[in-house]
């Protein structure tokens, strides 16, 4: 019924916690089941007596960390576990009361055992009130996830004859394919820094580049309408065929002014709204999108993602569970501000001038749970009141590329005022999104287990590579994008029309806002596919590339 | 002639060797017995808890125990180690605010139970 995860490795269990295992098998553990009382919080304590308070048998102490031993369930504290063991023979696995955890008396240490925490986990959920628990029981859906592993790997197999045919002997073939510069078209920055993130995302890139998108049979085309796709497809062309003069994307501008009405302007746009706007107008113009299921627009397989969100009530634990789409993630700041406690007289940080921000930070505070206010008290299904909740984000699904967007920009829309957050947030090249999953997430709610339960997600890689992020600088009404794009082991900045290659510490140092992470092997298929000549040693590493063939 | 009388009122001398569990329960134990049985300690407990992952308390005793057991090897280190390293410095550290807030609680408590 329940899958493990292969990705958290199970420590090994002592000696002491084998032996036990062989002598007792799960027979412990069981009678322990009826014991077990869990909180809406998701606490689970053993309580053996309702209103005894439980005491060491030997001290008669009751303050410190109480442990009941699994062979004759005598209470000992810390101090005295040892002496109980040493009473009765074999006596050596106990229970932490407060926690239900496993405790090994000869080792002195806390020890796991997946049988264990399943059999806690359970009562958990018996315990929970009865529909919709927040947890999904159900075997998980292989088919679905099988066609979407195949789904990803046709993007990516219809290999690179094509990529190298393409190339031109103008190119410079000391830099890799795909570099090139575009022309602001006045005030276009915005655009060119998305699309120089657009044509290195690994699947998509391969999606046009290998006549997946058949611009000769396109109907729009062919009556003379515009195409957002075929304008991409054409884009995409012209970028790669080796040409490395600056191109000017103006067909794609005013193919996309058309789509984006309420966007069509000389002023300057925020790139972030462009790239949703592009994507959904990929969406558009697409495949007919299916009434059930997902969509097989490459803009979705490439991009889109599920997220998971949870309410809780927090008198009765019942929890409700839905699950939205997402195409890229808006993320907070982390700023290390405590929301509430004065922390003035004492204070944890010396300074809070000196909290650096981070990408996990961020991602941290997307997951944490969240008290919903006294003015957003939920409707309880099994109360049948409102009460106040606690509100929880977990990834569900991950996207093959995953943009994470900075939230830079503050609306005021009270006070019609906005203004730019500069604050430096550092960011990974390698990022693993294992504790943002719901499946991390939700077995984290029942406190230190090892056993995971949701249908996990066996086949894809959590892991993550970063290939391009949208920088901006300046203010929020005149600032200027630049992507910083990585490509076989070597960063480029990709300024308009002016592209150099620059030191990875330029690009640490920068004051990101789209960052643009691929799936780790679909990263390295892509850099081996981009073929390329090492740089030659005396090369400058600061040579523009731009207007010189 | 004083006559030395027997007062039978007199309580009978305790038995100083009787078991710890006969004797009166201080006045700790009672209160906790109290705060125990009327699920207020339960009560308390998670509000601590709240607060304490509120202000940053738990993440700074993370780091701390992540500094130990980076310093010590991962295998060379048990939970019972790690709760004596950060028990001394967690009792410290607790914020003024969090521990006037329960002990506002306790009092309030007991000015309610008062019998």
């Amino acid at each position: 019924m329940m899958s493990r995860n292969s990705m958290y490795t199970n420590p090994k269990p002592c000696k002491h916690l084998a032996d036990y295992k062989l002598r007792h098998g799960l027979s412990g553990y069981n009678l322990l089941q009826e014991q077990i009382r869990t909180t809406p919080s998701g606490k689970s304590s053993v309580k053996n007596h309702q209103t005894e308070i439980p005491r060491c048998c030997f001290c008669n102490g009751y303050q410190k960390r109480l442990y009941l031993c699994l062979i004759c369930s005598s209470i000992s504290c810390s101090s005295h576990t040892l002496l109980h063991s040493q009473c009765e023979n074999g006596h050596d696995i106990a229970v932490d009361i407060e926690r239900s955890e496993l405790y090994c008396v000869l080792c002195c240490d806390q020890v796991y055992d997946p049988d264990f925490d399943k059999i806690v986990m359970l009562k958990h959920l018996m315990d929970l009130p009865r529909s919709g628990n927040g947890v999904d029981v159900s075997a998980g859906r292989r088919s679905s996830k099988r066609r979407r592993l195949c789904s990803a790997l046709e993007l990516d197999l219809k290999k690179t004859k094509q990529l190298v045919s393409m190339r031109d002997l103008r190119a410079k073939s000391c830099y890799p394919l795909g570099l090139r510069g575009l022309n602001n078209l006045g005030s276009t920055c915005f655009m060119n820094s998305v699309l120089q993130a657009l044509l290195h995302a690994p699947p998509f890139r391969n999606y046009f580049l290998t006549g997946q998108r058949n611009h000769e049979v396109c109907r729009k085309r062919s009556s003379d309408r515009l195409c957002l796709l075929c304008d991409i497809y054409v884009f995409f062309s012209a970028v790669f065929s080796g040409d490395r003069t600056p191109y000017s994307p103006a067909q794609l501008l005013y193919s996309w002014w058309q789509h984006s009405a309420n966007l069509a302007s000389y002023e300057q746009q925020d790139a972030h709204e462009f790239f949703i706007s592009v994507l959904d107008g990929i969406h558009e113009n697409g495949v007919k999108a299916r009434n059930t299921g997902e969509c097989h627009c490459v803009a979705h397989r490439v991009f889109s993602g599920q997220l998971r969100s949870d309410v809780t009530c927090m008198s009765c634990g019942y929890t409700s569970t839905t699950y939205d789409p997402f195409m890229d993630i808006s993320l907070n700041l982390d700023t290390g501000n405590c929301p509430s406690t004065d922390l003035a007289n004492k204070s944890l940080k010396p300074s809070d001038n000196t909290y650096v921000s981070t990408l996990l930070g961020c991602l941290d505070l997307f997951t944490k749970p969240e008290k919903l206010g006294s003015d957003q008290k939920f409707f309880c299904e099994n109360c049948q009141e409102r009460q106040d909740s606690v509100k929880q984000m977990s990834i569900k699904r991950l996207p093959l590329v995953l943009c994470l967007h900075i939230k830079r920009f503050e609306h005021f829309p009270v006070r019609r005022m906005s203004r730019k957050i500069d604050r430096y947030m550092q960011f990974p090249f390698c990022l693993d999104m294992n504790p943002y999953l719901s499946s991390s997430v939700v077995r984290n709610r029942f406190g230190n287990r090892m056993f995971a339960f949701e249908g996990d997600e066996l086949d894809t890689s959590t892991e993550f590579e970063i290939f391009a992020v949208v920088t901006h600088s300046g203010t929020l009404d005149s600032g200027h994008y630049v992507t910083y794009l990585h490509l076989k082991d070597q960063w480029y900045k990709c300024d308009d029309a002016w592209i150099t290659a620059v030191e990875e510490e330029v690009v640490r140092a920068s004051q990101c806002y789209m960052l643009f992470y691929a799936q780790k092997m679909l990263y390295y298929k892509a850099n081996e596919d981009l073929v390329c000549q090492p740089v030659s040693p005396r090369a400058d590493p600061f040579l523009p590339i731009a207007g010189c063939c | 002639m004083s006559a030395k009388r027997s007062s039978i009122n007199r309580p009978p001398t305790p038995d100083v060797d009787r078991d710890r569990e006969n004797q009166e329960p201080t006045l700790q134990e009672i209160i906790n017995i109290k705060m125990i049985e009327s699920g207020e300690k339960e009560r308390l407990k998670e509000l601590l808890r709240e607060r304490l992952i509120e202000c940053g308390w738990r993440d700074e005793m993370k780091s701390l125990c992540r500094a130990y057991t980076r310093k010590k090897g991962r295998n060379n280190v048990t939970v019972d180690d790690l709760v004596h390293v950060i028990t001394p410095k967690g009792r410290a550290s607790v914020p003024d605010p969090v521990k006037a807030e329960l002990l506002q609680r306790i009092r309030s408590f007991l000015a309610s139970t008062a019998t």
